[in-house]
């Protein structure tokens, strides 16, 4: 992909106090790419999508937008900027409708006279429509989304990021807490959203659920980054390796295989 | 699915055909069949609804005080309890939404009797003793300053402190205890204060607070034409609505059925017409069963006219279960009748404190049929999954059961309210539940959603239900001829009814299709969820808290309009009527569920017994414990439905 880089993350650090969570962290998103960040716990994942969510603001080091500095103080302001981020938890309300949810905080008006109402035909009909391109079959847009499976609102959280005018959409472990089958439906929604010409910033510990998506890799441990690849550069085993800082694991595997538990 | 699975591998260049192709593909399946979407019939998706448990309560309590009290069916009792429901309603609407977000107001109930106060302290002329002498005009606007002022400092110190606003409000709810007494003691040296009709443009703002409409004074010579009119047309629309969400409509409508039904809807009027014009049990009687024939093939017509018919009917089986269930149900409900008419009603003997022989021969009665009935019903029930035959078999036994019911009030009772009420309304509940049972048992039952259908249906319901209120509207407000000759007790209404009937239909229209009702919801159901897609939580919370101060307001307005002089603990207390109105109206304690129309009802809900156990001639001291076995009764139940309710949507 020789796209210009929407996003270039340059030798960002953060730091809390004497506390070192990020340093020296590079890396570029490009539209239509999935870029996954892969790191154990503790690595600094969170540090880092929350520099690109405004949530905190680097301490060292720039972000570029299309070539320009931006700095974002508010998670409004990188919001503004086409950065969505859809967190762990959701930002669902359970015992709400999916079409409430979806269009919550911005829901789609029309004018009774001096009144203005919630158009719903219109809000029911675009959330249906977004989540059928997204390739995401609801059932009934009336349904509480407490009753859709965790796979289901990952999607509809990923659909509503799309729809409001996400370039940049950034996702949070979407897949820990799921189970196998569900973990695959979410990772077909990442691929939608690329196809759809998304930049994807898919955040795991789990280098399976990265490596068939993602189109480049920045492996962090333990704050400091492991460096940033293309796919053909490396490997299902070189990303694990790498995440748990490759000697490391290494020297793990020999002393558990000398003690037998490890059955070749 | 499958379609989906290919869209994994390919390249984004490809994006464009698949998507089409997908679109496509999903067109032809949905919308109308989804196999992993269980179907909901209109029954189901009706106890979905947050405030079914209430209805169903309020309908419960009412036949109730029906059925032990004299009077408390009539118009002035119903006046009665209407008026005390609506300022209680005003205050539950308002709370319920507060609720909904997430929050309590202990402070509401003082803070009625606090705006009363103040609005006739600042009209009042008392020269050094306190008292401003502001007109109406300028102490209406100055009085809602305050109190919106109070819901805002409310709302602001929950948001800043992050305390529960239980705590919060009931520190607020002292504070206004302590400030109406002390100054009412300060500034007129009275623990009450009075009076409204001080105020120089008190005449002027009467009507809009405190208009009164005595039904005595309004003759209406065609208000039973009207009144049965709408109601007939109603029940009717009501009736055909639920058909039309329940059966598979058929592609080719059949216009026999179609000519079945108007002939029967016009033997049907003339009928009624009939009735109107004979007097005598003969001609009743048959005139009742021309009726009933007029009902069962009109629903018949309608629905060959428009649904798909049956094509297996299956013969009868019914289980052993079943059988038993019919069986004892019926003797059942026999007996029930050879008891009520074996005991001698006019005996009023103590035989068991507290019962007398009517009592007892009351409690066995009822006791027995509604066994009986629940026998017959759980057994049509359980033939609805068998097959047509047997159902129909089963809600005719039902149906049978019910006209022995109706048999029996008519031969035993000697009041004129069962024999002219009761005893026609279960025959006609009879004969409905017959003709469902032919209905169901020879047509389709409709398994997918159909848009139309259900847009149709859904309007019918909502006409049927305008219609029947309609009716009923006429039929409180306005007077015949021959009941002023009668001596009908006057009876009056005021503009509250008013008022709280349409505040209740603006905040159902808020909460279900403005993004503050969207948000009300929401920052009860999972305020940091709201807040993070861009909600002001604080701000709609805030907002709810001055609603509910809006509404303390305008109560305290309406009672200062009514009462004119106001007593210092005026209120105190009233919070928790409120919350408990919110709670059996099936508002959840802890946010994010429930409707404004169901404090509305959860108001009536408490108003009935206040006036119903006074209309029984009993001791008033009761009603508390009523209200508390009432709360407990419908947190229970609320529960049991809504489990329910998420059952079925699964």
């Amino acid at each position: 992909m020789s796209e210009p880089a929407l996003l270039e993350i340059d030798n960002i650090s953060k730091y809390y106090g004497n506390i070192i969570a990020l340093s020296g962290v590079s890396t570029s998103v490009t539209a239509g790419e999935v870029t996954c960040v892969l790191g154990d716990n503790g690595a600094g994942k969170s540090t880092f999508i929350k520099m690109l969510a405004g949530v905190h603001q680097p301490t060292e080091g720039t972000i570029r937008m299309n070539g320009k500095e931006v700095s974002f103080q508010t998670p409004r302001d990188a919001l503004d900027h086409g950065i969505a981020t859809v967190y762990q938890d959701l930002a669902m309300v359970p015992l709400m409708s999916v079409w409430r949810n979806f269009f919550l905080g911005s829901e789609p008006t029309k004018r009774i006279g001096p009144f203005k109402s919630i158009d719903t035909a219109k809000a029911k009909q675009i959330t249906k429509d977004e989540l059928t391109r997204m390739g995401i079959d609801i059932r009934d847009t009336e349904q509480p989304v407490g009753t859709l499976s965790g796979g289901e609102r990952q999607s509809v959280a990923i659909a509503r990021a799309g729809y409001f005018g996400a370039k940049v959409l950034i996702l949070d472990e979407p897949t820990s807490a799921l189970g196998v089958k569900q973990s695959g439906v979410v990772l077909k929604r990442i691929v939608e959203a690329r196809n759809q010409g998304l930049a994807v910033i898919f955040i795991t510990h789990n280098p399976r659920h990265a490596y068939p998506v993602g189109n480049r890799f920045l492996i962090l441990n333990r704050g400091q980054s492991m460096g940033s690849f293309a796919k053909h550069e490396i490997s299902v085993d070189d990303l694990t390796r790498l995440m748990a800082g490759g000697a490391e694991l290494e020297a793990l595997e020999h002393e558990l295989e000398a003690s037998g538990t490890i059955v070749a | 699915m499958t379609t989906i699975n290919e869209s994994d591998s390919r390249d984004p260049g490809d994006a464009e055909t698949a998507d089409a192709n997908r679109a496509a593909t999903a067109l032809a399946a949905a919308p109308d069949a989804d196999e992993r979407l269980a179907y909901r019939s209109v029954f189901q998706r009706l106890f979905m609804r947050p405030e079914i448990g209430a209805i169903i309560g309020a309908v419960g309590i009412w036949t109730f005080f029906w059925a032990v009290s004299g009077t408390f069916g009539t118009v002035g009792q119903t006046f009665g309890w209407l008026d005390t429901a609506a300022t209680l309603g005003i205050m539950a609407v308002a709370v319920s939404m507060l609720m909904i977000g997430g929050e309590f107001d202990l402070s509401s109930g003082a803070m009625t009797g606090a705006m009363g106060m103040l609005i006739i302290y600042l009209v009042k002329e008392t020269g050094e003793l306190g008292g401003r002498g502001f007109p109406l005009v300028v102490a209406i606007p100055l009085s809602l300053a305050v109190a919106l002022g109070i819901g805002y400092f409310n709302g602001w110190m929950v948001e800043r402190t992050g305390q529960p606003s239980f705590i919060i409000t009931l520190s607020t709810f002292f504070a206004l205890i302590g400030l109406k007494l002390g100054l009412a003691k300060r500034l007129v040296d009275q623990i009450q204060i009075g009076r409204t009709d001080e105020a120089s443009d008190f005449e002027f703002f009467r009507p809009f607070f405190a208009a009164e409409w005595e039904r005595n004074e309004h003759e209406f010579a065609l208000r039973d034409f009207f009144y049965t009119a709408f109601l007939a047309l109603g029940v009717l629309i009501l009736i055909l609505a639920i058909c039309e969400l329940w059966f598979k409509r058929r592609n080719d409508p059949k216009p026999t059925g179609l000519v079945q039904f108007l002939v029967s809807l016009a033997g049907g009027i003339a009928a009624g017409i009939g009735l109107h014009v004979t007097d005598g049990a003969g001609a009743n009687t048959a005139i009742g069963v021309v009726m009933m024939v007029c009902v069962v093939a009109g629903l018949h017509g309608w629905a060959s006219w428009r649904y798909e018919p049956m094509g297996q009917r299956g013969s009868v089986t019914l289980d052993s279960t079943m059988k038993r269930r019919i069986g004892l149900g019926l003797v059942l409900v026999a007996a029930a009748g050879v008891v009520a008419v074996s005991i001698d009603s006019g005996s009023t003997n103590n035989i068991v404190f507290p019962f007398t022989t009517q009592g007892v021969r009351v409690i066995i009665s009822v006791g027995l049929g509604i066994a009986g009935l629940t026998l017959l019903a759980m057994a049509s029930q359980a033939a609805l999954s068998v097959n047509a035959a047997t159902k129909f078999v089963a809600t005719s036994a039902l149906a049978t059961g019910l006209g022995v019911i109706a048999a029996t009030v008519y031969i035993d009772s000697t009041t004129a309210k069962f024999r002219a009420g009761l005893f026609p309304f279960v025959l006609f509940v009879a004969t409905l539940i017959f003709a469902w049972g032919a209905l169901v048992s020879r047509f389709t039952e409709r398994r997918v959603r159909d848009a139309h259908g259900d847009r149709f249906g859904n309007r019918m319901l909502a006409v049927g239900t305008l219609s029947v209120l309609i009716g009923l509207a006429i039929r409180m407000l306005f007077i015949t001829e021959a009941e002023l000759l009668a001596g009908v007790p006057p009876a009056k209404t005021s503009i509250r009814l008013f008022w709280f009937v349409s505040f209740t239909a603006i905040m159902m229209w808020v909460l279900a299709r403005t993004r503050f009702g969207s948000w009300t919801y929401a920052v009860g159901g999972n305020k940091e969820a709201a807040r993070q897609v861009g909600v002001p939580a604080a701000r709609t919370k805030t907002q709810l808290f001055m609603l509910v101060a809006f509404a303390a307001w305008f109560v305290g307005l309406l009672v200062a309009f009514r009462i004119f002089s106001i007593q210092a603990n005026a209120g105190d207390g009233q919070e928790f009527l409120y919350i408990i109105a919110a709670v059996v109206g099936g508002t959840v304690l802890t946010g994010g569920y429930g409707t404004a129309f169901g404090g509305a009802i959860g108001a009536c809900i408490m108003s009935m017994p206040l006036i119903g156990i006074s209309s029984a001639r009993w001791n008033t001291d009761w009603r508390f414990l009523i209200i508390g076995v009432i709360l407990l009764l419908a947190v229970v139940s609320n529960k049991g439905l809504r489990t329910r309710a998420a059952a079925v949507r699964r």
